[in-house]
């Protein structure tokens, strides 16, 4: 590489050396010369580095804590190595409801690819609440929830929905939904789920067959 | 012939002036190229302010001369004028070359406006500078659109990417001013960046039978070139000023030329367009603003023996994209489409935010020709360009002023071309051509590159040839062979790495082995020969016949190549393939013209067959964090296109014209018996222009625009499972937009100011009746309606 280099840099002060030679003769060869040192210079053996992803989200958890009974708990993961907007992920959800018990959602969202793992709720999401909202959703199982009055503030004096408090009601199995919308036109949280116009979604994440039981 | 008969009259006059002096001067006349005499050239004798006339030998005598200088300034009908000096001390004897067939070579036309084609059999349109300026305020893929066959891919209103019958992207070859523009063009978003002020006269063949320029277009060719050199003591420049009330736009472009009867020539041109959001008849485009600042600066010196040139051209673009369009699943899009309006509308501003894209484009070039008596021009060139590409996403927090996408691709190329003219029947052209490239992907943006590095290596070499057999029949043939390397360090996801099978076929290019990714290092070889052959026939003076054949070759670009991941704005994965193969087109063409002094007849029909045709297309699901995700795959098929371009304008009186353009292209896979995706609509153009060229060249016309809906196309709806409710969603992502029907409407008038001052004012209306459509082939038509009326006013100065 470098003896290309110097090489070439000869070359070059044997055009200049040549300034009798006729104006046009000179231009073409210090052309061809530039020409031949901008591409030893420009070809690299190094080997690209790997990109650091630094926005992506690999591991999702809603721990629900019973607020009566601290080892009341149910925890719905979502995994994705590749990170939840592209990769492929797995949900579990370990744990049951109980009927007429009320829990209280606590959200934990990382990035476990660096290490130590980021958090990207308090490190990227909280901070900049006035651009996003969590919405849920719930499909054949007696669930509400609550934005509690402590919710950190979203979007047109929403709530954002990162602390919220869910009641169980009786016996059932279904799926619970949770989404993150980044820049959504407008919000909604009067019916507490929450519900939004435009916007991206940042994941969309259902878990299945949640279950009430007595 | 007027001036033949004035140099007889005047040479025979000569004699009645016959002085002391006693010497002869014996000239002769011949023929740069050939050597061969020239006969009833005008000799105009500086000191005895006398015209002779040279005769049928090229000779020519001059008797009594006293000693002293003798100038000579000879020409002749389409030949260079030429000056000559001597000094008489006897009798004298001189061979004089001078240059015979300026008109046919083009080498130096003193007129800006001639017209100078790149190809003879080839389906070719030249777009001149009196419509270029037109555009000013536009990009080039919407002045292509004058020709007929030519449409756009557009992603949004300032996107704007060319396509010829049916084809754009890597398979159409931009020739920016004799450089091959290389800006990442694969991209369906991508659109060229060049600067259309730049631009004096445009040439566009369907095609690849322009095989100087390469032999991988497909599709066509578009060739770019700045003005032409005038060899005379002046200085001109024009400057054009235009406001437009759609998206509150303004743009100005100021180009002034320097020249000199020696040769030597300077040009600066410079640019700005400013336009903040667009507006649809119904809402406005949030987030559509264009920055755009372009400069030019050209010298050098042009004789018709020799010259050189030294350009360079700087490009700036910041372009917004639709906030609407940003959209992060296919939920999303469901909504979009359902919604019928964008998702996110905003007061009017000139705020570019994210998403958008930052392109900055360089190009210089130096070139140097020579001309060699009786064998031809000799021509050299070396160009660099540097394309940095910068793409915004929607981000969050300190990464909301990091690109998602920086790209920096570098160019450089090195061409010789020999130009054997000296037998103007039997035209000979052949030459060699280097070129290296080194994309970079700049790993700080955080997210997977798009791209990976790469070095790349072509090498060409070709030859065509134009051989005139007689008056009426002209036959050229071309052939070319080019050899590509790409070598690219590339990572990939292990899990993509083994379900696209790669372990067990390229298991030899892993270099490095991370947690979750691969480093690996693809090499790939290809050959490529293309070829044409065509050939001219007049068969009267009314009616011409054009007929060509090419053969082109293309290697795969990089995205087909390459490509793994989602691409945001389609909400989909995109896959290409390492496997691919070079993709093959035979296109058979023939033109038919019919011209009368108020009837202009151009037919032109087409069949290009392809063979590994490399397209997208989709072919699974993947499930992620966002919801299902269609995976489009790129895919090689055989592939055929056909169509007929028809462009006729009749004079209906001397100030009444009418003109209809009217396009038809068919594309189908013939592997899946499918229509081809993003095949442009049936569509006819019918224009009626007044012109009184008596009062101040005043020109109105009302122009029909009538696409119609594109009924063939390949149903790529999908339903994906709304897993909350378990319910099925479809996705109609395929259905072309129902047909529409736009008038527009565009007047000017030239004012001279002075003997060489004008100022032409033009005044335009687009979408006159504010119309509500989206373009099948604009990619933003799932969120908006394409824009609505449009008012510009362009004033241009001419000094």
């Amino acid at each position: 590489m470098n003896e290309k280099n110097s090489n070439s840099k000869t070359m070059n002060i044997n055009f200049l050396n040549l300034n009798s030679m006729k104006t046009n003769k000179f231009i073409i060869k210090a052309v061809l010369c530039f020409a031949l040192i901008s591409s030893f210079t420009s070809c690299s053996d190094d080997d690209p580095d790997a990109v650091n992803e630094e926005e992506i989200i690999t591991n999702l958890t809603l721990t629900f804590t019973n607020t009566a009974d601290a080892n009341d708990i149910v925890v719905m993961s979502s995994v994705a190595p590749d990170g939840l907007e592209d990769g492929v992920t797995a949900e579990t959800v370990v744990g049951d409801f109980s009927t007429g018990a009320t829990y209280a959602l606590r959200l934990a969202l990382s990035n476990a690819s660096e290490t130590p793992a980021e958090d990207v709720l308090n490190g990227d999401i909280i901070p900049e609440a006035d651009e996003h909202f969590f919405a849920y959703a719930v499909n054949g199982i007696n669930l509400t929830l609550t934005r509690d009055a402590g919710d950190v503030d979203g979007p047109d004096g929403s709530k954002l929905g990162v602390e919220t408090t869910w009641v169980a009601g009786a016996a059932s199995t279904g799926n619970v939904q949770i989404r993150l919308i980044h820049e959504p036109s407008s919000v909604d949280d009067s019916n507490e789920f929450g519900t939004t116009t435009g916007g991206s979604e940042d994941f969309n994440i259902t878990f299945e067959d949640v279950e009430i039981d007595d | 012939m007027t001036r033949f008969i004035i140099g007889v009259v005047m040479a025979l006059s000569c004699y009645s002036y016959s002085q002391n002096c006693k010497f002869t001067f014996l000239g002769e006349l011949n023929d740069f190229h050939d050597g061969s005499p020239i006969s009833s050239a005008t000799i105009y004798i500086k000191e005895k302010d006398k015209y002779i006339v040279s005769d049928l030998d090229g000779k020519f005598k001059i008797e009594n001369l006293c000693s002293g200088t003798l100038t000579l300034t000879i020409s002749h009908v389409g030949c260079e004028t030429k000056t000559v000096s001597y000094s008489i001390a006897g009798d004298t004897f001189k061979r004089i070359s001078i240059e015979h067939h300026v008109e046919e070579l083009n080498e130096v036309s003193v007129s800006a406006s001639s017209t100078k084609k790149e190809t003879t059999t080839a389906q070719e349109t030249v777009i001149k500078a009196n419509t270029l300026k037109k555009y000013s305020a536009l990009n080039l893929g919407d002045a292509l659109k004058e020709v007929a066959g030519v449409s756009s891919i557009n992603t949004g209103n300032t996107i704007v990417k060319p396509m010829i019958n049916g084809m754009h992207s890597s398979r159409i070859l931009i020739m920016n001013n004799g450089v091959r523009q290389q800006d990442q063009e694969w991209g369906i978003e991508h659109a060229p960046n060049i600067d259309i002020n730049s631009a004096n006269q445009i040439s566009v063949i369907k095609g690849s039978g322009a095989l100087a320029y390469g032999g991988d277009a497909v599709g066509g060719v578009v060739v770019i070139n700045s003005g032409r050199v005038i060899l005379k003591d002046t200085l001109y420049g024009r400057t054009i000023i235009g406001g437009q009330t759609n998206g509150k736009g303004y743009n100005i472009s100021s180009t002034l030329n320097k020249n000199y009867r020696s040769g030597w020539f300077a040009q600066i041109q410079g640019s700005y367009k400013r336009n903040g959001d667009f507006k649809a008849p119904d809402y406005n485009l949030t987030n559509t603003g264009l920055d755009s600042k372009g400069l030019s600066v050209q010298f050098g010196k042009k004789k018709f023996e020799s010259g050189f040139e030294i350009f360079y051209s700087y490009l700036n673009n910041e372009i917004g994209i639709l906030g609407a369009s940003h959209i992060g699943s296919v939920f999303d899009i469901e909504r979009a489409i359902n919604a019928g309006q964008p998702l996110l509308i905003e007061d009017f501003s000139y705020d570019i935010n994210a998403p958008k894209q930052k392109i900055t484009h360089h190009l210089a070039k130096a070139n140097y020709f020579k001309r060699f008596q009786g064998f031809g021009k000799v021509s050299l060139q070396y160009d660099y360009q540097n394309n940095q590409r910068l793409e915004f996403d929607v981000r969050i927090g300190d990464r909301r002023d990091i690109p998602a996408i920086d790209l920096t691709l570098q160019t450089h190329s090195i061409l010789a071309d020999v130009n054997l003219d000296s037998n103007l029947d039997r035209k000979i052209n052949f030459g060699i051509m280097g070129r290296y490239q080194n994309n970079f992907a700049d790993p700080d943006t955080g997210v997977r590159r798009l791209i990976p590095d790469y070095d790349k290596y072509d090498f060409g070499i070709y030859t065509t040839t134009e051989w005139r057999l007689n008056d009426n029949l002209l036959v050229d043939a071309g052939l070319r062979y080019d050899f590509n390397r790409i070598d690219a360090k590339k990572f990939y996801r292990i899990s993509r790495w083994e379900e696209r099978g790669y372990d067990e076929d390229f298991s030899d290019i892993i270099i490095e082995e991370l947690a979750t990714q691969l480093l690996t290092n693809p090499v790939f070889n290809f050959h490529n020969i293309s070829a044409s052959v065509g050939t001219r026939l007049n068969l009267d003076e009314k009616n011409q016949l054009l007929f060509n054949y090419s053969l082109a070759s293309r290697p795969p670009n990089p995205s087909e190549l390459f490509s793994d991941g989602l691409h945001h704005s389609a909400a989909r994965f995109e896959l290409g393939d390492l496997r691919f193969d070079k993709e093959l087109a035979n296109r058979v063409s023939l033109s038919y013209s019919h011209n009368t002094s108020r009837l202009r007849f151009l037919s032109e029909v087409f069949y290009n067959r392809i063979t590994d045709f490399i397209y997208l297309r989709p072919f699974d699901f993947i499930l992620t964090g966002r919801g299902p995700f269609p995976i489009w795959e790129y895919q090689q098929t055989d592939a055929e296109l056909f169509g007929i371009d028809l462009t006729v304008t009749y004079d209906i009186t001397d100030a009444l014209q009418w003109q209809n353009k009217t396009s038809l292209t068919k594309g189908y896979d013939l592997e899946a018996d499918l229509p081809l995706i993003d095949i442009p609509p049936f569509s006819t153009m019918n224009q009626l222009r007044y012109l009184n060229t008596k009062w101040y060249n005043f020109s109105a016309s009302l122009k029909s625009e009538w696409v119609f809906e594109q009924n063939e196309f390949p149903d790529f709806n999908f339903e994906v499972e709304d897993q909350l409710t378990g319910d099925m969603i479809l996705l109609d992502i395929s259905t072309p937009p129902p047909a529409y029907h736009l008038l527009h409407f565009y007047s000017e008038a030239t004012f001279a100011l002075s003997e060489k001052t004008s100022l032409n004012v033009g005044l335009g209306i687009n979408n006159l009746f504010d119309t509500s459509y989206r373009n099948y082939l604009n990619r933003l038509r799932f969120f908006a309606d394409d824009i609505g009326r449009n008012i510009t006013l362009q004033i241009q100065l001419n000094y």
